[in-house]
């Protein structure tokens, strides 16, 4: 009888407010109504409709497809001339349900041509002070005439086959139509002109050096490239502009690559005629490399390299390499390159990590490039799946980063007096970590670059962070003084809030096709790597974020997944809704700040305030039976509240309910709370986010709390809390840690602090 | 075609790498009036691989910024080159801008500076090129707080000032 009077008396107080509020209400202006703009509305709007090919939980459907694109070429380089040549053999497979009529072939060497596009949609304006170099090269000098000269696309017969070029993709028509489950061959030659990517850009090509004559190599989307067909676009016949990248559907390649007999080769695949290119001597480095886990064993040393230098081979030699189930083919060629290998074990098998360079990356490139490859591999393989292929190649070469199956081109060159700074080393250890870690995305988890920038290079940066703070623990050799950890560029929330702080006008939400975003960098790599630190480290935990996203990555290892299928499945693998973390971070430009707008003090008295007795007059509720909150400070609080020492005593009607509802044993085992507290949280910011919160008591102990961000579901501007507490609270601190991005820390504490700007910060510590 | 050339290769040079390399060309700088203390207080902030750039082009081709090494020099360097390049006008009169250092943080190089004893500011005019001398495609952005109100510029070659009436 007594439990159902109180459970009245609470359903009492509960409607109160409500009356409250309906009094206010009848005197209201008119509103208009509104869409559910609730920050944890579901993303039914944004997504499409799971179907057969993409199922609900973010797994591939049972009728997902995917089309191959099998490639034999044979390629020329002529070193004299630095041109590229090549026959290809693309043999094509239909596993769409659909007939198709024509097939779109990517150029990509065609954003260089003379009759580019691309330099067309930038606006540029008048420098007032310009180099002479580049005053000539602007202004006198003729245009680099790049781009593919295609000289025949014909069937395996020899016969043309109709085809169209519009700027960067070719339509070639199938005679009969290719039903689903048919396979089309055909051919295509061409050559182009290799381009100096150090003068010219683009992200592959040669850098020249002047010292002695010679030129590196680094060549990537040298080849006519199939374009991806799938449930998704149809055609991913985006044109390429020259900054957002690429989508390729996996094949295997047969590539036979003929340069100068002093060249050292190393590319995609598997050397097949090993034997035929390396002398004795690089035989046995080699064999010595595949049992060594420590050191990298050099196969072309430093002599070696600075010996073939001086001279230039009129003879020729072929690489031959065959790679399976790759989206991609690079390779990189030169006489200057020094190379060196060693194993990794990941599982049961043995991967090889190995790099490429010339003798200017040297000390730094001898030092660090193959560990840091060998770190990532492990680092990667634990968070998604064994790195599957045989080898991973960093090949360095000035001012690139840039990843291909297998093989990657990495910056961070030492002075010419092998001096560098740590903004080199660091620059040059992060670039190889990311770009070796591109093998897992996009390489493998094959995303479309093209539309979604961020679905490789936010997830790749995310994992990057976990790998170079690895890498820094296997390598501590590596840090500079006084270091203790990797000093990682992306991925702790902090770095992120200029960015995210900043002006919307130069903001986009990460889902936005990268051609078209603002501050690329900050969109599509620190945001979306800083947000998968946030879930994993802050709102979900390693242990289900981990799961999840192994999860990920292994239903879409080598297959084409959309940023859909990742974003169910993080929730179908963890049994966490997102919707409100993907909605907020991905798909809008809102920022986290969250503080504290006020904290009240409240004593817990058996007297009446007169809040109280007029509503026990009202519902004729006896005010003796009721416990009262007396704000300090307020008309109604005395001193002498403040030094109740026993609750239960001071406050019979609490003692008698206690009395009754609990034995002795309970009683005497109950806290106390003596210390009561409302505080109000509002959020300035867009985001909703867990609010995390330190209590800092009187006698110096503390305690962190986190409200899940549900705890926004009701009110998105401010939500309170009552806290009764054993011991006084001097300090209340949100997001102690800085592992939100709140973008203004000012409002995050209790009593406020007034925080030294950064400008009277440096002021003050240079003054000192 | 004169133009067309040009923009080639002002606009293939930002295409470098870009998997891993920053090529946006832009700094900001924050403005700060206290008018309790009569400061004005700003802060530039400038990639560093830009800086060096423009610094090794100018003055010394060896330089090399964030490395422990001749910092005192580099301070020199800045500080003439900032004096060039950020110009203020306070109620219609050129202002002397102290330059007080530099802080390195990740790739991005903070410069401190301070105009002192203002008393009131009634206008504000602030010419800001710094970059202009090297890359045609940089935007300097400049945000203001002053006398309790928030502004934002982005200032370019041919639009390089930024005037606020109180």
């Amino acid at each position: 009888m007594r439990n159902i009077k109180y459970y009245f008396l609470s359903f009492l107080f509960m409607t109160i407010g409500a009356f409250a509020q309906q009094e206010q209400q009848d005197q209201r202006v008119p509103q208009e109504g509104h869409k559910n703009n609730n920050k944890f509305k579901q993303l039914y709007e944004e997504f499409s409709t799971p179907n057969m090919f993409r199922a609900a939980s973010g797994a591939p459907g049972p009728a997902y497809y995917q089309q191959q694109a099998d490639y034999k070429m044979d390629i020329v380089l002529d070193d004299d001339k630095a041109i590229l040549s090549g026959n290809e053999t693309i043999t094509y497979t239909n596993n769409a349900p659909e007939t198709l009529n024509y097939l779109w072939v990517q150029l990509d060497q065609n954003v260089r041509a003379k009759d580019s596009k691309s330099p067309l949609i930038e606006s540029g304006s008048v420098a007032p002070v310009q180099q002479a170099s580049t005053f000539a090269k602007n202004h006198l000098a003729e245009t680099f005439d790049g781009g593919f000269k295609i000289e025949s696309v014909t069937d395996t017969n020899g016969k043309p086959l109709s085809h169209m070029i519009n700027r960067t993709m070719m339509r070639v028509e199938v005679p009969q139509g290719l039903e689903t489950g048919d396979k089309f061959s055909f051919n295509i030659k061409w050559w182009y002109n290799i381009n100096d990517h150090v003068k010219e850009g683009g992200r592959s090509g040669y850098e020249y050096f002047p010292e002695d004559g010679n030129r590196a190599y680094v060549i990537a989307q040298f080849y006519p490239r199939m374009a991806v067909y799938n449930d998704v676009e149809g055609w991913q016949n985006s044109q390429f502009w020259g900054r957002d990248e690429f989508a390729l559907p996996f094949g295997n390649f047969e590539v036979n690559i003929t340069v100068p007999a002093d060249h050292i080769l190393d590319a995609t695949g598997k050397l097949t005629n090993r034997k035929d290119v390396f002398s004795k001597d690089m035989m046995k480095r080699y064999e010595k490399a595949k049992k060594s886990y420590d050191e990298p064993v050099l196969i072309v040393t430093q002599e070696e390299a600075e010996r073939a230098e001086k001279s230039k081979s009129t003879k020729t030699k072929t690489w031959k390499l065959y790679a399976e189930n790759v989206r991609d083919f690079g390779f990189a060629t030169s006489r200057k390159y020094i190379w060196d290998m060693m194993a990794v074990k990941l599982g049961d098998r043995d991967v090889m990590a190995v790099s490429m360079y010339p003798k200017e990356g040297n000390p730094l490139w001898e030092d660090w490039s193959t560990k840091a490859v060998a770190s990532t591999l492990k680092t990667y393989s634990r968070m998604t799946f064994d790195y599957p292929y045989h080898k991973a190649i960093s090949v360095h070469a000035q001012r690139q980063g840039m990843e291909y199956p297998m093989i990657c081109w990495n910056y961070g060159r030492p002075d010419k007096d092998g001096n560098y700074s740590d903004r080199t080393k660091f620059g040059m250890m992060s670039v190889i970590i990311h770009e070796v870690g591109h093998n897992f995305f996009p390489m493998i988890v094959n995303s479309d670059e093209r539309q979604w920038t961020w679905m490789d290079e936010g997830l790749n940066t995310f994992v990057q962070y976990v790998a170079e703070q690895d890498f820094g623990k296997w390598y501590p050799a590596a840090l500079s003084e006084g270091q203790t950890a990797y000093p990682s560029r992306r991925g702790p929330a902090a770095k992120i809030t200029d960015y995210m702080g900043g002006d919307q006008n130069f903001i986009a939400p990460i889902m936005t096709k990268g051609l078209n975003t603002y501050q690329f960098g900050h969109n599509a790599y620190g945001k979306p790597g800083t947000a998968l630190n946030i879930l994993r480290e802050t709102v979900m935990g390693e242990e289900l974020f981990d799961y999840a996203f192994r999860e990920y990555s292994n239903r879409w290892m080598f297959k084409h997944p959309t940023p859909e299928d990742f974003f169910r499945t993080m929730e179908d693998a963890s049994a966490f809704d997102l919707d409100w973390f993907w909605r907020g971070w991905f798909y809008t430009t809102d920022y986290v700040d969250i503080g504290i707008k006020s904290v009240k003090k409240y004593h817990v008295s058996a007297k009446p305030n007169k809040e109280g007795a007029k509503i026990a007059e009202r519902f004729s509720i006896d005010p003796k039976s009721l416990v009262y909150y007396i704000e300090e400070g307020s008309d109604e609080f005395s001193e002498d509240m403040k030094n109740s020492k026993d609750l239960q005593n001071d406050i019979p009607t609490l003692k008698e309910y206690l009395m009754d509802n609990f034995t002795p044993q309970e009683r005497a085992k109950m806290e106390q709370p003596k210390y009561f507290y409302e505080v109000t949280y509002d959020k300035p910011g867009g985001l909703v986010m867990p609010i995390i919160v330190e209590f800092t008591y009187a006698d110096g102990t503390s305690k962190t709390e986190k409200y899940p961000a549900q705890i926004w579901r009701l009110n998105d501007k401010e939500v309170s809390r009552v806290i009764g507490s054993t011991k006084e609270i001097v300090k209340i601190t949100v997001d102690p840690k800085l592992e939100t991005a709140d973008v203004d820390t000012s409002n995050n504490s209790w009593p406020r602090e007034v925080q030294q700007s950064e400008f009277d910060a440096f002021k003050n510590k240079t003054q000192d | 075609m004169q133009t067309l050339k040009r923009l080639v290769l002002l606009l293939i040079l930002p295409l470098f790498a870009f998997t891993a390399v920053h090529k946006y060309y832009v700094s900001v700088t924050q403005i700060e009036y206290l008018e309790d203390r009569e400061s004005v207080q700003i802060i530039t902030r400038i990639f560093i691989d830009d800086f060096e750039n423009v610094l090794r082009e100018r003055y010394d081709s060896s330089l090399v910024l964030n490395d422990n090494r001749d910092e005192d020099e580099i301070d020199k360097y800045i500080e003439k080159y900032l004096s060039s390049r950020i110009l203020v006008n306070i109620n219609n009169t050129p202002v002397t801008i102290k330059y007080l250092g530099k802080k390195y943080t990740d790739d991005i190089a903070n410069c401190y500076l301070e105009i002192t004893n203002v008393k009131a500011i009634n206008s504000f005019e602030i010419k800001n090129e710094v970059l202009f001398d090297i890359f045609a495609d940089q935007k300097n952005i400049v945000r203001t707080h002053i006398n309790s109100k928030n502004k934002s510029f982005i200032l370019i070659p041919q639009d390089n000032k930024g005037l606020l009436n109180f």
